[in-house]
């Protein structure tokens, strides 16, 4: 798809000539350039409001001081961003609105990435001149199911006001008053209950909307980010992970604190789901982390590393008694494009077998924007693998089977325990790779622990069939490692072709691969 | 040269009655633009007229109109009637005497700018003027001056009344339109201008009852006419409200570029007896004060701004010896901090901020440092804010501070 772009102008920004899309604003085109503009009620995703006053430049020819975020670029234009006058305004807009501000940073949550405190570091550092009683409002305000406002720390950007307006179009929340006494508040009856709240906190460039989620649990300069994708839902939706790396003197109950968006224009824009910002519990909670033997294999041990050499053993006995048909799969579409690859090469291909099946959580609902009706980020690129996505059904799973490998902890929200341990029961042996630990652990006779799509490298393929890949943002816990290196290490065990799969050494190399024999996966500008 | 225009009937028994108005000559304006001129040449008539707006900023009608694109979106007249300006009563008095010769300027400037609905937004306190104007509009529509097919001349007009609910932020022109959309009534970030995305999104023409009240008599009489009863680069006469410690306060119509001090001492009467001038505010409280040695001044937009003050609505108000100015500054900034809208924070905060301080010296808790921050923070204000509302406050406040320094002084 070629991408219509604007004419190119010329332009100075202090005084460096900047090329400038003809018809932008001077605070887009110098963000373009890398010259930051401080701003705080402009967000990329609405137009201009023009209220904060912080994006105030210097432009030759204009008397006033004119606003970033709204002039639009002529050729030739000549802006100081950093000149004198500039820089009084910007203190001046700070002095205001640090007048009225509460200045409880020390309990504040969102110290640490204000941007009102950021700004105040940058140009202010200078003494409050303010003598005056401040204003008192509302500092505990609960407007939605996780969400506190606190009415004097706001600085009526009115973001989240926007934001209720024009994108959930709920409107749940106003500018009431008048002047000085003006405040965000939420309607008479109101709440705002929508799968979208989450933003609120987000895009609050202050600490007047806060997250219980978060709120009070750690502080953020504690914590580390990684980029991701968020794997409840197959919109694929651009997140950062924001993880405590630990202390050294204690240990935390848990890694990760909080999920924020990361832009993508072409999937979520700027957003993501309320169920794919506070569902992150998984990441931490019943990890499962050290391989479980519930039944004696041999004389060995089974750990990690010789799990795919004893595997690959297991399985050559079946195909050498020409018994692969006894051989069953359960797989789940939390696998990546590349494991799922690899799956589809090693089992479907090379040892034809004909019991693949997947259990993944049930459909739920799609609610109109981006949360999908599947829960799980990957059934495209099992599609486009060449699976078909067959649900379990147990009498058929257990008729004839001698071997089972099943991934993932979902069969057990599918079936109840009864029923599945029936099923179960008439399988000699059972193998299941998991991430968290449930019920399931009992019913197999060993697990393996496996890396999360957070913890590991690959890609996904999301609703849309767009291919987006990941890295590992967090450590894989105790002994778990990603399923595509035990299946890579079984390819070479079992394939016909050996020399295939010693090619693949990471996720990139596997996909690669694919994009020779699957078109689908052929990357765009091959 | 005859010194009423706009006045000239005022105090004429039943004048707001439209047998009374035509008696007078009334709606022959109106007969004139519709049956022999072509829009174009009613534009030409008003720029050539130089008639400057009424409400304050002074900026030339028949300019703005010409603003207005050719696009088949619906077009939209707005007479600003919200008349808030402290100091101000000259449009109650058009609206209440003689709210037809309002209705012919609102005929005709439609006509020109092909308009079919036009609104006067009015003051909310005006309820009774409010009435009247609704009473003279449906007496329009029966002799068939609004409406369709208007005089047959194919033209249609429709004219609504809309009364506000009390914020001085709405007679500011963006402001009005959102309330006029039934919104807050908060400024709008410009551009784009009212002419071309107004009322509804669509392009509209805002103009103070007193500019359009002026049409009738450019279509009349001429626009070499209308320049003589003012000045060249300004048009016409002026309806100045004088209040404050006068003998005689009133409205006064006077040609653009009479004197103030004509005005204070020979229209209305010099000073009350035992009073003496101390300062005056020549166009409405945003206007810059003008202290008593400088009051030979010409009352017109130019010389006002040479001057370092304007012209503004032209509400004269008189402040006497015996009126503290720390009385007058809490007023200003009382009404400032009051009728900020809230929206940006330069007016926000500080036209609160410098109320607070000059509370607090009024309670004889003065420092030494205030009027030094006064004159910051105003100055921090001024220029910098979203709408005109932060310079309409800046510039009393910087002005009085200025000017009466000394005295502030001895309150600490």
């Amino acid at each position: 798809m070629q991408e219509k772009t604007n004419e190119m102008i010329k332009i100075f920004i202090d005084k460096e000539p900047v090329d400038a899309e003809e018809g932008t604003t001077v605070l887009k085109a110098a963000e373009r350039a890398g010259i930051h503009i401080p701003h705080l009620c402009y967000h990329p995703a609405f137009p201009p409001e023009g209220s904060c006053r912080m994006c105030l430049v210097e432009i030759e020819g204009f008397p006033k001081l004119e606003l970033a975020c709204s002039t639009v670029v002529k050729e030739e234009m000549k802006i100081s961003t950093k000149s004198e006058r500039v820089v009084e305004a910007r203190k001046a807009v700070l002095e205001f609105l640090l007048a009225e501000h509460p200045l409880d940073c020390p309990i504040c949550d969102k110290a640490g990435d204000c941007k009102l405190q950021d700004y105040y570091d940058e140009y202010g550092l200078f003494e409050s001149q303010f003598k005056e009683a401040k204003e008192k409002r509302e500092k505990k305000l609960k407007i939605g199911k996780s969400l506190i406002l606190d009415q004097e720390r706001c600085i009526l950007c009115t973001r989240c006001v926007r934001f209720l307006k024009e994108v959930t179009k709920t409107q749940d929340l106003g500018v009431f008053h008048r002047g000085v006494h003006s405040s965000v508040n939420i309607y008479e009856g109101a709440s705002v209950e929508n799968n979208y709240s989450g933003n609120l906190a987000e895009i609050c460039p202050v600490g007047a909307i806060t997250d219980e989620d978060f709120r009070f649990k750690t502080r953020s300069w504690f914590l580390k980010e990684g980029e991701s994708i968020c794997p409840l839902c197959s919109r694929g939706c651009n997140i950062l992970i924001e993880y405590h790396p630990g202390f050294s003197r204690f240990e935390l109950p848990k890694r990760v604190y909080r999920i924020k968006a990361r832009e993508n224009p072409e999937v979520n824009g700027f957003w993501i789901c309320d169920r794919g910002r506070y569902g992150y519990s998984y990441l931490d909670e019943r990890r499962a982390d050290q391989i479980i033997m519930n039944k004696k294999e041999g004389e060995n041990e089974l750990t990690c590393e010789n799990i795919s050499r004893h595997l690959g053993e297991k399985i050559k006995n079946l195909s050498s008694a020409r018994k692969t048909s006894g051989i069953a799969l359960i797989l789940h579409t939390w696998l990546s494009n590349e494991e799922l690859f690899l799956l589809h090469e090693i089992f479907k291909n090379d040892l034809k077998v004909e019991k693949i099946f997947f259990a993944d959580l049930p459909d739920g609902e799609a609610d109109g924007f981006l949360l999908t009706s599947e829960p799980s980020p990957n059934r495209r690129g099992a599609q486009e693998i060449g699976f078909d996505i067959k649900t379990v059904d147990l009498g058929a799973l257990a008729d004839g089977t001698d071997f089972l490998l099943a991934f993932g902890p979902f069969l057990s929200g599918l079936f109840s325990s009864k029923d599945l341990r029936g099923a179960l029961d008439k399988i000699k042996t059972k193998v299941l790779f998991s991430s968290n630990s449930n019920e399931l652990n009992s019913l197999f006779d060993v697990v393996i622990p496996v890396a999360l799509i957070a913890e590991k490298e690959g890609s996904l393929t999301n609703v849309e069939g767009i291919v987006q890949g990941f890295q590992p943002v967090l450590e894989p816990p105790g002994e778990s490692l990603p399923e595509w290196k035990v299946l890579s290490d079984l390819g070479k065990e079992l394939g016909m072709d050996s020399k295939f799969y010693s090619e693949f050494t990471s996720p990139e190399a596997i996909l690669s691969e694919m994009g020779k024999k699957i078109p689908f996966f052929k990357k765009k500008n091959d | 040269m005859k010194e009423k225009v706009l006045t000239e009937h005022f105090g004429l028994e039943n004048l707001y009655k439209i047998d009374v108005y035509q008696k007078q000559g009334g709606y022959r304006a109106t007969e004139k633009a519709l049956k022999k001129m072509k829009p174009e040449e009613i534009l030409e008539e008003v720029k050539k007229a130089n008639l400057r707006g009424r409400g304050g900023a002074g900026f030339p009608a028949g300019v703005k109109w010409s603003f207005v694109p050719d696009t088949d979106k619906p077009k939209y007249l707005c007479v600003n009637a919200d008349e808030g300006e402290p100091g101000t009563f000259k449009d109650r008095y058009i609206m209440s005497h003689n709210p037809h010769m309002l209705i012919e300027g609102i005929i005709i400037t439609s006509f020109c700018v092909g308009i079919s609905v036009a609104f006067i937004y009015i003051r909310g306190e005006y309820e009774a003027i409010a009435l009247r104007l609704e009473q003279a509009i449906s007496e329009a529509y029966e002799k068939g001056f609004l409406g369709k097919n208007i005089l047959e001349s194919g033209f249609d007009l429709d004219v609504f009344v809309h009364r506000g609910a009390g914020a001085y932020i709405c007679g500011e022109e963006t402001a009005l339109l959102e309330s006029l959309e039934g919104k807050r009534g908060n400024p709008r970030l410009k551009p784009p201008f009212p002419a071309s995305v107004g009322l509804f999104q669509c392009p509209t023409v805002i103009n103070n009852v007193e500019t359009i009240s002026n049409i009738s008599h450019i279509i009349l009489n001429g626009a070499e006419w209308f320049i003589k009863q003012g000045l060249p680069k300004d048009g016409g006469t002026r309806i100045f409200g004088v209040s404050g410690m006068v003998k005689n306060p009133g409205i006064y119509e006077l040609p653009l570029g009479t004197s103030l001090k004509d005005i204070i001492f020979k229209h209305a009467g010099g000073m009350k007896e035992g009073k003496k001038l101390k300062a005056v505010i020549p166009g409405g409280m945003s206007a810059p004060i003008l202290t008593a040695d400088e009051i030979n001044i010409k009352m017109d937009f130019d010389s006002l701004v040479e001057a370092n003050s304007m012209l503004g609505s032209a509400g004269i108000i008189v402040i006497d010896d015996k009126t503290s100015i720390l009385d007058v500054l809490k007023v200003v900034t009382k009404f400032y901090s009051h009728e900020s809208c809230g929206q940006c924070t330069p007016c926000r905060i500080g036209n609160s901020w410098i109320n607070k301080i000059v509370k607090r010296i009024a309670e004889g808790k003065g420092k030494k440092e205030d009027i030094d921050s006064i004159l910051r923070l105003a100055s921090n204000i001024e220029g910098n804010t979203l709408c005109p509302l932060g310079d309409a406050a800046a510039m009393p406040i910087l002005s009085i501070t200025k000017k009466f320094r000394k005295e502030l002084e001895s309150h600490l």
